[in-house]
């Protein structure tokens, strides 16, 4: 009993700070079709500044979809409508010019993507050079290293720089891609299912990187893994079928779900 | 009545033997064009020596000469059907993979496959209209663009291909930094694709070093000027060889079969780079 009231003590405090704090990431009443085919359904989230926050379910729930229409990256895609609103920092992304939000909002794939007939170098400066976000190559070569060393690759390639990217390990690669969305200074990362390919090695690598990357930005990371969301996120939202079932703090819905279908799905009797 | 395991094994050896023979008499006339080529253009190449490349035509009746300017203008041919085609054809290639649901690219691919298989001696025709009569004489220029013409589908369809046939993860990942459409194309997926692109400027550059048509009409010939300019008419080895053919002298024909193996290895020269190269492209 006097449990119970502490829970939603802390619950309702959790929630309240979630509210107070500034957010990176706001939808609302975000609808996504592909053709025909409803996939996100009146989705309202409010995700805070400088947390990871992690978007969990089962596979074809929507998440990755979703956390597309975050930087715009869906409308790549023709057959792909987007109704309600997504706003960065409190901007509406519909409002922005898609580069600026993709610039604010970084990328990293489920799949490594490191350009493979670049060096690990042009990987990571690419987005510089062609953004014309540096002055000189001496300031570019900083920044490289400078982002090299946040996604913790520098030992591993400082010296092969000019070596082919396709040449890496795929935990590897995966850092690279990390350290080339890094260097453009954005202010949120999306990691859609970033360690889902990879060893648990580089997947531990991966996530202490994701701790140490949320003390300057913000990451929004989709998994499928509960276990991941528990291991990394402050907070979690669970989607099903398209509807945002729950979302709360990590440490409140690990414990404590107020959904039933959360509870299913935690202990692994769905999904 | 189920056949036995003997009868169908029997079968089996059957057939492989039928597509066997099958296959082989679909490559043996390959083989003997080959062969009938190096046969007949063996001798004539070491009994005119290094002449037969630099030298010009000899008359009629006597000797062999050279066929140094229908050499000189299939390259010259070539390099400016290259100029005037590879741009507008990687180019559209580039916008037919872009835009391939919109209307223009819908149709841009449908009339490329459609030009791919279009009687070039058309083509020919077209370019005499609107080049040569206007100008009044055979150029290079006419045939060069006549080659062009020819070009540009195979070019712009491998271009297409290519760029179509990069996984999306690369694609999305360099929009996702923020790219603009252009620098997308042109600095990432241009590069990944460059190998079948290539592919295709050489499978373009083979088809018209070796066209005979486009160029009856246009080009006009050339056997003892080398290069008068732009504007006048240039030789090339496959309209010259045409040209020997028809004439009734002994020694234009053996000169036809030299100029035929020259021009052989000049289209196995460009050709097996290409099939070299298109094993190594992979994603």
């Amino acid at each position: 009993m006097i449990l119970a009231e502490k829970d939603r003590k802390s619950e309702e405090d959790a929630l309240e700070k979630m509210a107070k704090m500034r957010h990176a990431i706001e939808t609302i009443d975000l609808n996504i079709y592909y053709g025909d085919h409803h996939v996100i359904k009146g989705v309202n989230l409010a995700i805070p500044e400088k947390v990871v926050f992690a978007i969990m379910g089962p596979s074809g729930c929507g998440k990755s979809t979703m956390l597309r229409a975050f930087n715009r990256l869906l409308e790549l895609n023709e057959s792909t409508r987007v109704e309600g609103d997504v706003k960065v920092f409190g901007k509406s992304i519909f409002k922005m010019n898609p580069i600026e939000v993709r610039r604010t909002v970084g990328m990293v794939f489920q799949h490594p993507n490191p350009f493979p007939h670049m060096s690990i170098y042009d990987n990571v400066a690419l987005g510089l050079k062609l953004n014309k976000l540096v002055k000189d190559r001496k300031e570019l070569d900083r920044i490289v290293e400078w982002a090299l060393r946040k996604a913790a690759l520098w030992e591993e390639v400082e010296n092969k720089l000019h070596k082919p990217a396709s040449a890496l390990s795929g935990g590897q690669q995966q850092r690279l891609c990390i350290a080339r969305v890094v260097a453009m200074k954005p202010k949120v990362i999306l990691m859609d299912e970033p360690t889902s390919n990879l060893d648990p090695i580089s997947t531990k690598k991966i996530e202490e990187l994701i701790y140490e990357l949320k003390k300057e930005l913000t990451v929004v990371i989709v998994t499928h893994s509960p276990a991941q969301a528990a291991r990394v996120s402050d907070y979690v939202a669970f989607l099903y079928l398209g509807k945002l079932v729950e979302v709360g703090s990590t440490v409140d819905m690990f414990e404590n779900p107020k959904e039933k279908l959360t509870e299913e799905y935690l202990t692994g009797r769905m999904g | 009545m189920v056949d036995s395991l003997k009868v169908r094994l029997f079968k089996e050896k059957l057939f492989l033997i039928g597509i066997a023979v099958l296959t082989i008499s679909t490559v043996l006339p390959l083989f003997h064009i080959m062969f009938s080529i190096a046969a007949n253009g063996i001798p004539v190449l070491l009994k005119g020596g290094w002449d037969f490349i630099t030298g010009t035509l000899a008359p009629p009746g006597g000797g062999l000469g050279g066929i140094g300017p229908a050499i000189v203008g299939t390259f010259i041919l070539t390099v400016l059907a290259s100029l005037m085609g590879l741009p507008v054809a990687v180019l559209t290639g580039i916008y037919a993979a872009e835009y391939p649901n919109s209307l223009i690219g819908r149709a841009t691919k449908t009339l490329l496959m459609v030009m791919m298989e279009f009687p070039t001696i058309l083509v020919g025709l077209f370019v005499m209209d609107i080049v040569v009569l206007p100008m009044g004489s055979y150029s290079a220029i006419a045939g060069a663009l006549s080659l062009a013409i020819v070009m540009m589908p195979y070019v712009a369809v491998y271009t297409d291909e290519a760029l179509r046939n990069i996984p999306p993860k690369y694609r999305e990942g360099a929009f996702a930094l923020g790219l603009t459409r252009f620098k997308v194309v042109f600095r990432v997926l241009i590069g990944l694709a460059r190998k079948g692109i290539m592919t295709g400027i050489l499978i373009g550059i083979a088809k018209v070093a070796g066209e005979t048509a486009p160029l009856l009409f246009t080009a006009g010939g050339a056997t003892r000027v080398y290069f008068a300019g732009l504007n006048r008419p240039v030789g090339a080895i496959p309209l010259l060889i045409y040209q020997l053919v028809q004439q009734p002298y002994t020694n234009y024909h053996e000169i036809a079969w030299g100029a035929s193996l020259l021009l052989m290895l000049i289209f196995l020269a460009i050709f097996l780079p290409i099939r070299l190269s298109l094993k190594e492209v992979k994603l």
